[in-house]
């Protein structure tokens, strides 16, 4: 090989080589080529992994007919026939052929295409009015032959890659689902068989402040052991959409007051500030939408302990807006994207107690509304939890 | 003398039950909340026995057994709330002595403890050694950093299992096809080319003169060794 053509080939290998897709690096591959042979539509034929058929995978038209549609049925006769005979054909026009007409005088040159040993398909190129191939052509389109099945190979690699990660991925959630559940349903089960089964100890004595210090775990384990399953329920409910909504016309800033009020009998020290005027109703099940209130003011009670919150609504002519705020320590915004995603909590949240399902469930209620639901937070700044929902279409 | 236990868990209503309970049997008790620190104590402390939970932050119970098992025998016992045989097997062929399932009765706990020390009544004299020291050369097992003097030397992780079949093996020959199995695997035995490139890579980085090298010599025809230092 002489150094001009090593150092061309070397061009063109890695200008094929750079592309990211391997549609654009077959269109590098046969237009590079084309200095030294020449041809007005090329094709690839390529029968199916799964199906016997044969598939035009990639066809263009370059020189002459370019203008008329980049029909590559002109190549499939001959596609099935280098397949058959397993052999490369050079087909010149036929004797009946219109001598006045170029594009009626087609010479064609096909290819086999081998992936891996397996002959999969075909590489055609077509000349209108000749010239005929010549043994050099023949070469340079063998060579591209070989290389587009090494491109083809990668394709279809890259496309079975994608396919067992897709498989993977969603055996992995479900992996992770049942191991969550079951790691979420023995934490609080161990607490109480530990403690239980201590304070039952008959090899030794435990002072009364420790005694009652093992009770209260044991009490509020089994607390939260109730609420997990609770929660669960209702997840498992919401998602196989089991849970009849009763919807009818729901004034927010009603609803809210009345959660708040609620919640301050039992947290009489709670400041909640209202920036709340009348709004204008919603189509929605006051039971659902107060459980959603009712979990965001016990989140920002929960996570941003003695900090004011404020409640605040809003209306356009079609949506109606909360939002509660509270001014705690903030979420890191690298955990914000996964805060409405089932059982997940925030790492490192260990001194309050969750299930990792309130949020979870104020989503699917809120998709239920046709609603949103989302958060802002900046760090020691506090966090905004929103939700919107659509004004009453009926009014 | 009381044995003293390290009891690794994230949860601190688990280190609280398994403190209170293992202090009535008169065991000294000291706690880690990951493996990272596990690892840290248990390298300024002697330590008995290790009561190891799985799922941890930073460095989860499985990574710090094995790092552990790099550098002594104490006994390990894993706290698993996964149930599952495969955890359990992965558990006990990373070298822990037992296991024990989440949820456990405090008597079954002690009594597994019991057990366990009394299996390993020479632990007290375990290899218990988290450096490793070479001439210049030196390995913190704990933290799996290389030393070469005051300069800190970073290996990938291939470079650092292929240092520490040397280091475990001192003054042996180790065979090319020894070192390819135990590092790379058996599929690799014959790639002898492989494991000329990271020898030369490795003496690169640790060697004062990588022609001459001090930590990694060849002996022509048998294979490579860390020769004994000079006493």
């Amino acid at each position: 090989m002489d150094k001009e053509t090593l150092s061309e080939l070397h061009r063109i290998f890695q200008d094929v080589q750079s592309k990211a897709d391997w549609k654009s690096a077959l269109d590098t591959l046969v237009l590079s080529m084309r200095g030294s042979f020449v041809f007005d539509n090329v094709a690839i034929y390529l029968s199916d992994r799964k199906s016997a058929g044969l598939d035009v995978v990639y066809a263009r038209a370059i020189g002459r007919g370019k203008t008329s549609e980049a029909d590559a049925a002109w190549g499939e006769m001959a596609a099935n026939d280098v397949i058959s005979n397993e052999h490369m054909i050079i087909r010149g026009p036929g004797k009946n052929s219109n001598r006045e007409n170029r594009m009626s005088q087609t010479h064609l040159l096909g290819i086999p295409l081998y992936i891996g040993s397996k002959l999969r398909g075909a590489l055609l190129f077509v000349r209108f009015g000749g010239p005929e191939y010549s043994d050099i052509h023949i070469h340079v389109a063998s060579l591209q032959a070989v290389w587009a099945a090494a491109l083809l190979e990668r394709k279809e690699l890259q496309e079975a890659r994608a396919e067992l990660d897709s498989v993977q991925r969603q055996m992995r959630l479900q992996d992770d689902f049942v191991s969550t559940i079951s790691h979420e349903l023995r934490t609080p089960l161990g607490f109480i068989k530990g403690y239980s089964t201590s304070l039952l100890r008959q090899d030794t004595v435990w002072d009364e402040e420790t005694q009652r210090e093992f009770l209260i775990i044991i009490d509020e384990e089994a607390d939260r052991l109730t609420k997990l399953i609770e929660d669960m329920l209702e997840s498992a409910r919401l998602q196989s959409k089991t849970i009849q909504f009763k919807f009818s016309p729901i004034r927010l800033d009603s609803l809210v007051r009345d959660v708040s009020s609620r919640i301050k009998t039992h947290h009489p020290n709670l400041v909640i500030e209202m920036k709340v005027e009348s709004l204008p109703p919603v189509l929605g099940d006051g039971v659902r939408l107060s459980q959603v209130i009712e979990n965001l003011l016990g989140n920002a009670i929960k996570y941003a302990p003695g900090s004011k919150i404020t409640v605040t609504g809003s209306a356009t002519e079609k949506r109606v807006r909360l939002s509660i705020a509270d001014e705690g320590e903030g979420i890191p915004e690298e955990y914000i994207p996964f805060l409405f995603e089932r059982f997940y909590r925030v790492p490192g949240e260990r001194t309050v107690t969750g299930t990792g399902l309130g949020l979870y469930i104020c989503k699917q209620i809120v998709m239920a509304h046709h609603g949103n639901i989302w958060v802002e937070s900046v760090l020691d700044r506090g966090t905004t939890f929103m939700i919107e929902l659509p004004a009453d279409p009926t009014l | 003398m009381a044995k003293r236990i390290l009891i690794v868990d994230d949860e601190p209503r688990y280190l609280r039950l398994l403190e209170a309970n293992l202090r009535t049997e008169g065991y000294e008790v000291v706690t880690a909340q990951d493996g990272m620190q596990a690892l840290d104590i248990f390298s300024s402390n002697p330590i008995d026995l290790v009561l190891m939970d799985v799922m941890m932050p930073r460095l989860d119970g499985f990574g710090a057994t094995q790092r552990l098992r790099e550098f002594t025998n104490v006994p390990i016992v894993i706290l698993t709330a996964r149930g599952e045989e495969q955890d359990r097997v992965r558990g006990l062929d990373l070298g822990a002595d037992d296991y024990l399932i989440k949820p456990f009765s405090a008597t079954e706990l002690l009594a597994r403890v019991r057990a366990v020390l009394r299996r390993a009544h020479s632990s007290s004299d375990a290899v218990q050694v988290r450096f490793f020291t070479h001439d210049d050369l030196k390995i913190d097992f704990a933290r799996a950093e290389v030393w070469r003097g005051e300069e800190p030397v970073s290996l990938s992780a291939t470079e650092y299992r292929l240092l520490l079949q040397f280091a475990h093996n001192v003054g042996k020959i180790l065979t090319s096809e020894d070192l390819l199995t135990s590092v790379w695997g058996v599929e690799y035995k014959s790639d002898k080319e492989i494991l000329w490139v990271s020898i030369a890579r490795l003496r690169q980085k640790l060697e004062k003169d990588a022609h001459t090298p001090k930590h990694i010599v060849t002996r022509s025809g048998l294979g490579y060794l860390m020769p004994p230092t000079e006493v």
